[in-house]
């Protein structure tokens, strides 16, 4: 039968699934949550699409060989053609090759600072604001204070105490991340703390820690979700903005973010091929992430879920 | 199957459909962009009428706009966009160097004859040229400034050097309404007197000889001095008041301002008592500013195809022009109704070596074969033909190659001293005791000090590895980095590139880490810049390579060239210049790269008289006219 | 509601300072010698002005002390005076900050205006041709960088159709206001990305809240679809844009630097990349402050909003 993914079409509202008894045992969330999952083809292109990307950009350079340290000026902005696939770029490197290498750092960079930035700020928010008070107005403030000091003025510190190796870039990104992650949950939390689900386990006695992880995290999931698909976008898109700003990956190694920008400088002599592969593969990215987050957001969502 | 599951299949089209349409299209809108206009010819406007009047716009270097008035500026105001490109416009300096392209002495535009040398004693006539208030320029200005210098200038003249103009010279004396003498303490080659000191001054109106409380006598008591210059730094610190200020309005140019906003738009109208032999043409010239080169080239492109604000003196990225083929001086133009003109300043470009540093490097940095080494690995030919497009000059030692002058000797005439070797870069370090491992690091194998062997304080094993921060923000610069590197690890030499702001380079590797009491863990840094000869326009050394000098970044020392410098500063003979200039040369004292070109620079065709430039990077628009 | 007004203008006053006393330990401690980064390649020459700068602005002092002279002045109404741009910072401030505030308020409410509705359509019509079409336009513009849309934006519509202008306006504010022409490019490089931003929240916001117990309750007991929709779901939904305009208010103040380089239009991300690569620390601590009001007030609101709009949130002992 048709899940309720589906028919999810919230005017008429939408009758639970199947009504009156369960059948068998009930299965773990994990498992009806995938269930959900793969039911969204878009996810699975999202998937699919994820996973063409890292193999093409962690196995890709094992297949295809090109030299992305030495310059070779004889080679210098060719187009596409023979030996070069997405031609040459300034420098004589292979861009196909390139593309890789750099998708390597611009990924990694985007999942690690996401990741880490996601999770400092969900905890630091669901506490906050689940306990309110002078907690909160303590952690909030901080929030607030760190929120004020501009990203680029971290970087430009960061860079001038130490060379823009791939970890600081990360830690300068998730540093400046986590505070926006925070405030959201914050405010959801500070709505979920008093909805009835809370109320009740409070009453039958649960403690803090089991209000923040086992219901207040949960259920924001929707918003963490979705802020968490943001924060890798917004990774990646930073370290493109650092880069034009100077204060990027610095060389031989690049990042998409590195290539775009420098492909830019061409835009006038018409060196497409310096451009939009590099553009291309961050916004395809970006999206199959999304429509991940999409998925794993109604995956999530438990009243979508069959028991 | 059920009609939902129909519509399930179909909806991912939707999504992907839509995200490939929009990227399609933004393909397209680059594309289209691209290659569409046809490369004009470097036409220049044809012999037709001379216009009166008129409006002309000139683009400001990106990211600069003139922000102080008074031509007295310490080093902070002390750049090329405030005196150059703004306040010669309106306060004439003693002596204008800058005939046609060359860098000399032109009589005819200063303000007083060219200095008589008596022994130690010089003479100055001014020819009595007429202030806008009524005033002539005579000694008394003259005499002003001198002061002023003499109170003020260790602390408050941007270009002061210790030991030298004014504390070089005593008995400055007003002889006669129009002329003023002084006396050097010692017998100085004329050419560098004037060239490297006399090139300071700048005559002020006694209208401007006063303090908030009145009427001031700096002119004749030099203890005055103090509190006049503060007045004035005050005034020219309110930048509002700029287009109306009483004194600001005294000009001796041939411009006046009449209106400045704080983002650097100004616009100048002729000023009529102006004495000079060339009059304006136009009615008003108007300075543009822009954030990026990027963003002026977009409002070229748009006004040069009729739409929004023309500029009729703009620049175009280097990035954005076509390469110049080998023989010609100038090549294709993208923009159309423009002149491509090339500004290559009178300069030479280099990145300090740091003989002072303590990273450990210091040992390997004071051996000559290591430099020289890295100057053959330094592809000076490569960077210009390929991310300068063919507009560069190149550096070939300490006196700039471009323009031609007759300050360059034979042998630079020759050319790059060390042009690209790699085979030359590895005997050198191999046949000095070093085991060459290409792609790999190079290490110290014969320590010690004799003959093939790696010299005085160098550990066996010593790698030869070195960060180098350069300046972002100019492309070829990265470039020429990268490039550097690549070559540099055919030979083992690992760089580790480090991409910092300007000022941060410039804070890292500027100073004389010593004298200045900076830090000196640093080895190389390459702001890009070099070092251009303005206002110090006779190219001795006594600035960048005098042991001891404050802005002798490396704190190179070498006592015959200490000698062979105080030659070039006291002997009038061509040939001190030259035996200088050809030792420092090979001595390699910093790393010689390319003199990029300074801007791009796009003349409309409907503008006439901007060309040739000068490559002191002044402007004229006294000169131009339109064009019917 | 006054107590918690009060308790939150103090906690303000202390987050200022903890920003202006971090923002100082961070500029000790970019390594090389500020006077030579300030006062230009021509004062290496002359080590007595370098050392004159360092007295006068409490180099050779601590930090601490360093920031108490700042403080002091501050607490005068002395912002201090630019070290590289030659005015003083409240002028600096003054003369750019109504052209940000003009240009990145434009395209927030812009935003809001177009983003609101579209989230709310999205979510009622979930998984529909519409939702497809804007998901993916949101997608797409969230991931082009302003750069690049900025540029292909003046190269398309200003340097190939000559419909806008290929800068922001120029000349003093009046113009800004005026000139549609010049400010339509730059508004709307700003407004593509907040768009996607917002209604990507309101959508999935909207959602969740429509799959809530109580509207089923509302309807069944006779509510109309759109009475739900408005009186209860909405309100409660605003709930993260209420967040993302509380934190859209710095920006407002700081402005967006990329987007301001590429269009010519110096504002204040302008001034402060400027101050920032020169190390011209007045301007600099003098923005920071500007973006420092910006966010506590940008969080207060927001806080109140959360009141507004959901009466089950209360504030307890804050």
């Amino acid at each position: 039968m048709t899940s309720s993914v589906a028919t999810q079409d919230v005017l008429p509202a939408g009758e639970p699934a199947t009504p009156g008894l369960p059948a068998g045992k009930t299965r773990s969330m994990f498992a009806r949550g995938l269930e959900v999952f793969l039911e969204n083809r878009l996810a699975i292109a999202g998937l699919a699409i994820l996973v063409l990307i890292f193999g093409f950009c962690f196995i890709g350079p094992h297949v295809y060989h090109t030299d992305q340290v030495h310059v070779n000026l004889a080679n210098e902005n060719l187009a596409p053609g023979t030996g070069h696939p997405l031609g040459t770029d300034v420098n004589g490197y292979d861009v196909l090759g390139r593309l890789m290498v750099g998708g390597q750092i611009s990924l990694e960079v985007g999942l690690a600072a996401a990741v880490l930035a996601t999770f400092l700020g969900t905890v630091w928010g669901a506490v906050a604001g689940y306990f309110g008070g002078v907690v909160d107005a303590v952690m909030m403030r901080l929030v607030d204070a760190l929120l004020s000091i501009p990203t680029l003025f971290l970087a430009l510190v960061v860079v001038s105490m130490f060379p823009p190796t791939e970890t600081e870039i990360i830690l300068v990104i998730a540093l400046t991340s986590w505070l926006t992650t925070s405030r959201l949950i914050r405010g959801e939390a500070l709505s979920l703390r008093v909805r009835d689900y809370v109320q009740a386990m409070r009453v039958m006695g649960g403690s803090s820690a089991r209000a923040v992880f086992r219901h207040i995290a949960p259920n924001a999931v929707g918003t963490i979700i979705v802020n968490a698909t943001f924060q890798v976008a917004d990774a990646i898109l930073l370290v493109v903005a650092l880069s034009y700003l100077g204060l990027g990956i610095r060389p031989p190694q690049t990042d998409w973010g590195g290539m775009l920008n420098s492909g830019l400088n061409s835009i006038y002599d018409g060196y497409w091929w310096q451009i939009f592969p590099a553009g291309v593969a961050i916004i395809l990215v970006v999206i199959a992430i999304n429509f991940i987050g999409d998925a794993l957001r109604d995956s999530f969502e438990v009243r979508l879920q069959r028991r | 199957m059920h009609s939902q599951q129909w519509r399930r299949l179909l909806r991912p089209s939707y999504k992907m459909a839509a995200a490939c349409c929009a990227v399609l299209a933004l393909a397209l809108a680059a594309c289209s962009s691209s290659g569409g206009s046809t490369p004009s010819a470097t036409g220049s406007s044809s012999a037709s009428s001379k216009v009166v009047g008129g409006t002309a716009t000139w683009a400001l270097p990106p990211n600069s706009a003139p922000n102080y008035i008074f031509p007295f500026a310490s080093s902070t105001y002390f750049s090329t966009v405030n005196f150059a490109e703004f306040q010669y416009l309106m306060y004439r300096p003693l002596y204008w160097f800058g005939n046609g392209a060359s860098p000399t002495l032109n009589s005819s535009l200063s303000l007083a004859d060219p200095p008589v040398y008596n022994g130690k004693q010089v003479t100055i006539t001014l020819k009595g040229w007429k202030w806008s208030n009524g005033e002539t320029v005579n000694a008394d200005d003259l005499e002003f400034w001198i002061h002023m210098m003499q109170a003020v200038a260790p602390g408050d003249w941007g270009d002061y050097v210790p030991g030298l103009f004014p504390s070089n010279i005593s008995n400055v004396k007003v002889t006669g309404p129009l002329t003023l003498t002084m006396t050097m303490d010692k017998a100085y080659n004329p050419t560098w007197f004037t060239d490297n000191e006399l090139s300071q001054l700048t005559p002020m109106p006694m209208a401007w000889d006063k303090t908030a409380a009145g009427a001031s006598n700096c002119t004749n008591v030099v203890a005055d001095c103090a509190k006049v210059y503060a007045y004035l730094d005050g005034q020219s610190k309110s930048l509002s008041t700029w287009a109306s200020s009483p004194i600001w309005s005294v000009v001796d140019g041939p411009w006046k301002l009449t209106s400045f906003n704080a983002d650097g738009n100004s616009t100048f109208v002729p000023n009529p008592s102006y004495s000079g032999p060339v009059k304006p043409t136009l009615a008003k010239f108007e300075e543009l500013p822009f954030t990026t080169e990027s963003a002026e080239y977009n409002v070229l492109q748009a006004g040069a195809a009729g739409a929004g604000q023309k500029i009729d003196v703009g620049y175009i990225p280097t990035t954005d022009v076509p390469a110049k083929p080998a023989n010609a001086t100038v090549g294709p133009n993208p923009v159309n109704g423009y002149t491509l003109a090339p500004l290559i300043e009178w300069a030479i470009n280099y990145f300090p070596i740091n003989y002072q540093s303590t990273t450990g490097n210091a040992p390997v940095n004071k051996q000559l074969y290591f430099r020289q080494a890295l100057q053959y690995l330094m592809n000076q030919k490569a960077i210009i033909n390929g991310p300068l497009r063919g507009y560069g000059a190149y550096t070939v030692g300490p006196v700039g190659t471009y323009p031609a002058t007759s300050y360059l000797s034979a042998q630079g005439k020759l050319g790059d001293p060390f042009p690209y070797n790699v085979a030359k870069a590895k005997q050198l370090l191999a046949s000095n005791g070093w085991n060459v491992v290409p792609n790999g690091i190079t290490t110290c194998a014969k320590p010690g000090t004799g003959p093939g062997e790696c010299g005085a304080g160098i550990a066996q094993g010593h790698q030869l590895v070195y960060n180098l921060p350069y300046a972002t923000g100019t492309n070829w610069i990265e470039q020429e980095m990268v490039q550097l590197q690549s070559n540099a690890s055919l030979v083992g030499i690992k760089l580790n590139l480090e991409p910092k702001p300007f000022n941060q380079v410039t804070a890292i590797g500027g100073p004389n880490c010593v004298v200045a009491k900076t830090s000196c863990d640093w080895d190389f840094a390459n702001w890009g810049g070099g070092w251009s000869f303005v206002p110090d326009y006779y190219p001795t050394g006594e600035t960048l390579f005098l042991s001891g000098s404050g802005a002798n970044s490396g704190g190179y020392t070498n006592a015959e060239n200490d000698s062979l410098i105080n030659q070039t500063l006291t002997s009038a003979s061509p040939s001190a210049l030259s035996n200088w200039q050809n030792y420092l040369a090979t001595q390699v004292p910093v790393i010689w790269q390319p003199n990029g070109a300074y801007q791009m620079v796009e003349v409309s065709n409907s503008l006439g008289g901007v060309l040739p430039q000068s490559t002191t990077a002044n402007i004229n628009p006294e000169d131009w006219y339109f064009t019917k | 509601m006054i107590g918690f007004l009060i308790r939150r203008l103090l906690q303000a006053v202390v987050v200022l300072l903890l920003v202006t006393m971090i923002t100082f330990i961070l500029l000790r401690a970019i390594p090389g010698n500020v006077a030579v980064a300030v006062l230009g390649p021509a004062s290496y020459r002359n080590p007595a002005v370098l050392a004159a700068f360092n007295r006068e602005y409490g180099f050779d002092k601590p930090w601490f002390d360093q920031y108490l002279l700042w403080l002091g002045h501050l607490l005068q109404g002395n912002l201090g005076f630019s070290w590289t741009l030659d005015q003083s910072v409240s002028s600096l401030l003054g003369s750019h900050l109504p052209k940000t505030v003009w240009l990145v308020g434009v395209s927030v409410v812009l935003a809001l205006v177009i983003a609101v509705p579209i989230g709310v359509w999205q979510a009622v019509r979930r998984n529909g041709p519409v939702d497809y079409v804007f998901t993916s336009l949101s997608f797409l513009f969230y991931a082009a960088p302003t750069f690049f849309v900025g540029t292909v934006l003046i190269l398309v519509f200003s340097v190939k159709l000559h419909i806008f202008g290929p800068e922001g306006p120029q000349g003093g504010m009046v113009n800004d206001i005026t000139d549609w022409k010049d400010l339509t490019l730059p508004v709307v490089t700003l407004a593509l990305v907040t768009i996607a931003l917002f209604s990507r929240y309101t959508r999935s916001s909207v959602m969740d809240n429509l799959a809530e117990d109580y509207v089923r309750t509302a309807r069944a007991k006779g509510a109309s679809g759109r009475r739900v929709l408005w009186r209860h779901v909405l309100r409660n939904s605003l709930i993260p844009i209420a967040t993302l305009l509380g934190l859209s208010l710095p920006g407002i103040m700081a402005g967006a630097l990329i987007t301001e380089s590429v269009f010519n239009y110096p504002g204040m991300g302008y001034l402060f990349f400027q101050a920032a690569q020169k190390q011209d620390y007045p301007t600099e601590l003098g923005f920071i402050i500007v973006v420092a009001i910006a966010t506590v007030l940008g969080s207060l609101l927001a806080d109140i909003a959360y009141a507004v709009l959901d009466p089950r949130v209360r504030y307890t002992r804050l």
